[in-house]
């Protein structure tokens, strides 16, 4: 008797683990299903390529979600229209996103970790006000300085300069990494974790605050550089608002990409029937992105876990 | 180890602050009398010690320091008509404005009134420069005085490398914090103070139109007084409906929170459960939310629920609605309680796979002799997650609980690109799902009512801060910062 | 110890320092900027191009001309904001909706216009009712403002697959062809003041008549008289009335859908059947019906019902009224902050910019309807000719006709154009039409629309809007407070 309670036991907790995963897979599929619909939607508008009887192109969002014929259409006339008299306009701002995405990436990461070294690693007397202040700061919403950056950079002659509109990308970039800095956080957390033993060794066999940060400390931070870069990088590519101001609405020539994606929809007289060059621009801004987030998802989830367990 | 502590322990007096403010005072007299030729002359030509003391690049950095602060100041170098330098300082009291206009038909010269919000900008920055100024005049000093100093004890005073080397070692801090500490002071600490100022001006386009005039003036506490009588277009705006919006903006901040939260740990213990296979498949699905730019996933989902849109399409076919839903509550006359139902759900959709990516890797670093201990006593699955894994987790996550309901205080996108603050209220500003921020945005941006807008921005800081202050005081990150370590 | 900082600190002196070269002269009266030999223009972005071929072909014929032209297309609606942010960063020459001149004009964004030989062009070309909203006061003085070229006005455009040409001549014909489609009948662009004009400015098809005034002999003087205005007659009040019922009928009016008008009128989802709208929205109305389908006619006629009249002694039911429209211009502007020494160049350039040639032109290449009178003979020319389509044609035209039956959007200097700006007003229209209260919430002006007491109150409210900018603390014990 006794003996035959095992081998039922087992058999029936292996049936529930056959049931329960099944359960959990059934889940799972409907839960993709519902995060990939709206992606999936903007993909296939992407491609929707359909026509009114007459031949007029439609543009705009239809009612069905799967497209009644595919074609290129909404790419080729992307890469080729002229928005705000600008030809080609759509890859201009990629590549001024580009190049503002890789200098703020450099600026900003380097003033995240040097902040977040000395937060974590040195003693100085201004150490804990500095974190309360550079806490406190960052629940001022951001665009209610937008006037005021404005003008502190038309001083300096980055913005508003009518005959040099491209200074107003440096303008952007300085805009963007200043406060980078004060987002130190995250970092300082993963920094926590190595342990001070390491550093006060070093620091024994003399080594200076510098060389300790440069051949011991960043070695070891590789995935914090990363998730502070990849960050940085992707925050240009994003945002839609700051950067119209400092750039200026009349050079269309130097807007980033989200400026101009958003334009194309929210203009005050917008077109509607440019919703599927919309989604087609769309597809091709995260592409890589999504790409940069699928390789280096390891280093994303290391440093989101590393900011969210020692915030 | 115990010199943090004794220094935190000091950091207790508030005004410790002022401490080196006295102390500066005090030394000022002794530098002066004991000083050098060089240290005295100092005191009146930046560098002249260093000079003196034949450390002729730090003299030159801080004798041109010195000159372009005079210049600056002396000279006043204008923007838009606004100077800078000492005409900025006069210019702050906002008083002697002149409205400008002469205009000459025969040669096209045109004369443009005065720019208050430039004055009060360009007031603070010069505060600011004068305040450097003393700053490196105090330094420059010192730095006399140190080499003064050293020649006593007869140490020759150190040379220009020796200075850099320092910067680089023992002084490493001071490298590494400079370019934040100014970049920070002048894109945001500066802004941020002028924003605040404006609360306390008539700087409202609205009631600058209806007065007829492009100037504004300080009018100290009646922007405040205002909003208690609930008179004048800030008042109005701000009495009735700060109360509301602040309420929508913590039912939202927590439910946000708390439903990513937990719907991100669930999803994670579904995706981490044992024996299923294409872990890696999933979790990358739901990271595509977070990778795709929010403007792109959120004006998608938008389009999705809009009136024509496919989901009112689809429900209609189905028969299972006669006419389109408002979901965003974008029309006037949508359901205010289905458009706030809404956002919070679609939030879960951006937000869970952030909290799932994170529990992953905390879910899997659980010490497995903990449920090997409850399996024994013979502990059910749903009592080992209520007692293992649900309070190891919460212990783990606490800070980033915290950062994220701040996060969702002031998080704009959701509300700004779903339902643009909708339905409206006719006559008011805030609509229904407004959150403090995004009502700001249309106060000052749309409306160029800065002062309504400083004012609101004054009252979500206080009450931002406090809640931030207090948690973050409270939790083990900031108390136990060293445990780890 | 913070000496290094200092050291860093020079950076951000020199970077002050150079503020001194960037940001102009200094001292006094140093708000120009630079001359720099070139003239920039911002014009609407779909006539970028045109204007900057214009200006090629200008300055190849005058080769002492001196100056370099960029053309730059912008934003049409958001311009005006752009250049009150700064001026000094904007354009020398730039382009708006005439009711913004009084904005630009006041904020000293703008300079006036004094050249004998383009005042006289502008006096001879345009319709006289022009003439009171290009001007602006500086200093106690009247200038010229804004040299007209563009004319707007509201029309209707319509499904001609579902509504027949009869049918779209009123607004009973509208709401019969509905009720045959299962829709509503028609919709607006948007529910801000100009739009709002279709029923607020409607005039009795009899005699063009109409009792609304908005600042009529107003004085363009900061501080000055605001002229008289009227909005209590008892014909708006049954206008109001009668719209109060159409909206209500599931057959009638509506408000444009969040997803957009154009998305209303898509023959797909068959929203509405019309919608009041203007020749910029022309594009997005031919891809949401094809140009087959696209109709475009005047504003249609409505008769007041038995039910609008009630109580109302100046009216009678069966009057028949046509849906009014503001009557637009958009005017080239000089900027106040432009180089004094481009002045004369850039009135010379805008004396060709504006001149009929280039209006014309205009109308052939981007679809933009001349402002000057006498422009539908041309517009005539044109079609017969066989240079435009039917539907460009009918554009115009309609344009043109709806002209005679609107004012252009009256402002004035300080108070700006008060129906625009004061956004209160279109608010407290839409709560009337709405029947809802004002504000919504909060310490009630409005409390009900319903009733003929409601909507002489609104009336009242909009009126005082006009006037005051603000809401008025109680309302007169008896309305209309005009006989």
């Amino acid at each position: 008797m006794s003996t035959n309670v095992h081998p039922k036991k087992y058999r029936s907790q292996s049936r529930n683990r056959v049931v329960s995963l099944s359960v959990t897979y059934t889940i799972l599929v409907i839960l993709g299903i519902i995060w990939l619909i709206p992606l999936v939607w903007i993909v296939l508008s992407a491609f929707r390529c359909e026509f009114q009887p007459d031949g007029t192109f439609i543009g705009r969002v239809t009612s069905n979600f799967f497209p009644r014929s595919f074609g290129l259409k909404n790419f080729q006339d992307l890469f080729s229209a002229t928005y705000y008299g600008v030809p080609k306009a759509f890859l201009r701002w990629m590549l001024n996103t580009l190049i503002i995405a890789v200098i703020d990436c450099v600026i900003s990461t380097f003033l995240v970790l040097s902040v977040a070294y000395c937060m974590s690693k040195l003693k100085f007397r201004m150490r804990k006000p500095f974190m309360n202040i550079s806490m406190i700061i960052g629940l001022f919403p951001g665009f209610m300085s937008m006037i005021a950056i404005y003008f502190l950079l038309k001083s300096i002659g980055l913005t508003g300069n009518p005959s040099h509109p491209e200074y107003s990308m440096i303008g952007l970039v300085l805009a963007y990494s200043a406060g980078a800095g004060l987002g130190f956080q995250i970092a300082k957390g993963f920094f926590d974790v190595i342990p001070n033993a390491l550093v006060e060794s070093a620091k024994l066999d003399g080594c200076t605050n510098f060389k300790i940060f440069r051949r011991i400390i960043l070695p070891l931070a590789k995935p914090i550089i990363i998730y502070q870069a990849l960050m940085s990088f992707t925050g240009p590519w994003m945002d839609f608002i700051f950067a119209k101001v400092i750039i200026g609405a009349d050079n269309a020539a130097y807007w980033t990409v989200s400026v101009g994606l958003y334009s194309m929809l929210f203009g005050t007289h917008p077109d509607t029937n440019l919703f599927t060059q919309f989604a087609a621009g769309c597809v091709i801004v995260a592409i890589p992105i999504v790409t940069l987030f699928m390789f280096l998802q390891r280093y994303y989830v290391e440093g989101v876990t590393a900011g969210a367990v020692k915030g | 180890m115990d010199s943090r502590t004794a220094i935190d322990s000091k950091n207790k007096n508030p005004l410790r602050f002022l401490e080196p403010i006295g102390k500066a005072f005090s030394d000022f007299g002794k530098r002066f009398a004991d000083g050098s030729l060089g240290t005295k002359l100092s005191h009146f030509i930046f560098g002249a010690g260093n000079f003196y003391h034949k450390q002729y690049i730090k003299g030159l950095l801080f004798f041109l320091l010195q000159v372009a602060i005079l210049w600056f100041m002396i000279f006043c170098p204008s923007v838009n008509g606004t100077p800078y330098g000492y005409k900025a300082l006069s210019n702050l009291s906002l008083r002697n404005l002149s409205e400008g206009g002469d205009f000459d038909p025969l040669t096209g010269q045109f004369t443009a009134g005065s720019d208050c919000k430039l004055m009060i900008l360009f007031g603070f920055v010069t505060i600011a420069v004068i305040i450097i100024y003393f700053m490196v005049w105090n330094m420059n000093i010192k730095s006399s005085f140190k080499a003064d100093m050293d020649r006593k004890v007869g140490k020759k005073p150190t040379t220009f490398t020796e200075d850099l080397k320092e910067l680089l070692d023992s002084k490493f801090h001071i490298t590494m914090l400079t370019p934040t500490c100014i970049a920070a002071a002048i894109f945001t600490i500066l802004p941020t103070i002028f924003m605040i100022a404006l609360a306390f001006t008539t700087y409202n386009d609205q009631d600058m139109n209806n007065l007829g005039t492009n100037l504004f003036h300080w009018n100290g506490l009646q922007n405040f007084q205002a909003v208690f009588t609930g008179e004048g277009s800030l008042g109005v705006e701000i009495k009735n409906r700060f109360m509301p919006v602040l309420g929508w903006t913590f039912i939202w901040a927590i439910f946000a929170t708390f439903t990513c939260y937990f719907g991100g740990i669930i999803l994670a213990l579904l995706i981490n459960k044992k024996d299923l296979k294409g872990k890696k498949f999933f979790r990358t699905i739901f990271i595509l939310t977070i990778a795709v730019p929010q403007f792109i996933s959120l004006l998608a989902v938008r389009n999705l629920l809009g009136e024509y849109g496919p989901v009112n399409a689809m429900l209609m076919n189905w028969g299972w609605i006669r006419e389109p839903v408002g979901f965003l509550g974008l029309n006037n006359g949508d359901s205010e309680t289905l458009a706030k139902v809404m956002v919070i759900v679609i939030n879960m959709w951006v937000g869970i796979p952030y909290t799932m990516l994170m529990t992953s890797g905390i879910l899997m670093n659980i010490p497995s002799d903990l449920y090997e201990a409850a399996r024994v006593d013979g502990a059910s699955t749903a009592k080992m997650f209520f007692k293992i894994t649900m309070p190891y987790v919460i212990f783990i996550t606490t800070p980033y609980l915290i950062s994220s309901f701040i996060g969702n205080i002031n998080s704009f996108n959701t509300i700004f690109l779903l339902t643009g603050g909708g339905p409206t209220y006719t006559g008011y500003q805030a609509g229904g799902t407004d959150l403090l921020v995004t009502w700001l945005y249309k106060v000052t941006i749309d409306q160029g009512s800065y002062n309504t807008g400083a004012v609101i921005g004054i009252f979500t800081f206080l009450i931002t801060a406090t809640i931030t202050l207090v948690t973050y005081r409270r939790s083990r990150a900031y108390n136990e910062e060293d445990t780890f370590q | 110890m913070k000496k290094w900082i200092a050291a860093l600190l020079a950076v951000v002196m020199s970077i002050s320092m150079l503020t001194g070269c960037g940001g102009g002269n200094g001292g006094n009266g140093g708000n120009q900027v630079k001359d720099d030999g070139v003239i920039r223009i911002w014009v609407g972005e779909e006539s970028a191009e045109f204007y900057q071929k214009v200006c090629d072909e200008y300055l190849a014929a005058h080769t002492d001309f001196g100056y370099k032209i960029e053309v730059k297309g912008m934003d049409t609606g958001s311009i005006a904001g752009t250049i009150t942010n700064d001026p000094t960063a904007a354009a020398d020459i730039y382009t708006v909706a005439h009711d913004n001149i009084g904005k630009l004009a006041s904020t000293q964004c703008a300079k006036p216009i004094t050249d004998e030989t383009l005042i006289a062009q502008v006096l001879a070309d345009n319709p006289e009712s022009y003439r009171n909203v290009i001007y602006s006061t500086l200093n106690g003085q009247q200038y010229l403002y804004g040299v007209p070229y563009i004319s707007q006005a509201l029309f209707l455009y319509y499904n001609k697959a579902k509504v027949t040409e009869e049918q779209a001549k009123t607004f009973e014909g509208l709401q019969e062809a509905a009720k045959a489609a299962g829709t509503k009948a028609i919709t607006v662009t948007g529910d801000d003041g100009y739009n709002m004009s279709f029923a607020l400015l409607a005039r009795k098809v009899s005699d063009h008549s109409t009792t609304v005034k908005i600042f009529e002999g107003a004085e363009s003087v900061s501080g000055g008289s605001k002229g008289e205005s009227n909005c209590q007659g008892d014909d708006t009040v049954a206008i109001i009335r009668w719209l109060q019922a159409y909206a209500a009928d599931p057959n009638g009016f509506k408000w444009a859908s969040s997803d957009g008008w154009d998305a209303d009128l898509d023959k797909d989802n068959n929203g509405v059947l019309a919608v009041i709208g203007g020749a910029w929205h022309y594009n997005t109305a031919k891809s949401a019906l094809g140009e087959t389908n696209l109709g475009i006619t005047m504003i249609p006629t409505f008769k007041l019902t038995a039910e609008a009249v009630e109580g109302l002694s100046g009216v009678a039911a069966g009057d028949e009224y046509r849906g009014g429209t503001f009557a637009d211009c958009k005017c080239f502007m000089i900027n106040a902050y432009s180089a004094a020494a481009k002045y004369a160049k850039e009135q010379e350039l805008i004396l060709y910019l504006s001149g009929k040639e280039v209006q014309n032109a205009s109308y052939l290449e981007c679809m933009n309807v001349p402002a000057y009178v006498g422009a539908e003979s041309y517009i005539k020319q044109c079609y017969d000719e066989g240079k435009v389509t039917e539907s460009q044609y009918n554009l115009a035209a309609m344009q043109v006709s709806m002209s005679e039956w609107g004012i252009p959007q009256p402002f004035i200097t300080g108070t700006l154009n008060t129906y625009y700006y004061s956004k209160n007003a279109p608010a407290v229209f839409r709560a009337m039409i709405d029947k809802t209260a004002y504000p919504t919430t909060g310490d009630q002006v409005l409390s009900e629309t319903e009733s003929l007491e409601g909507v002489r109150r609104g009336l009242y409210l909009v009126e005082y809007l006009w006037m005051h900018g603000v809401t008025p603390k109680e309302f007169p014990a008896s309305l209309p407070e005009k006989a």
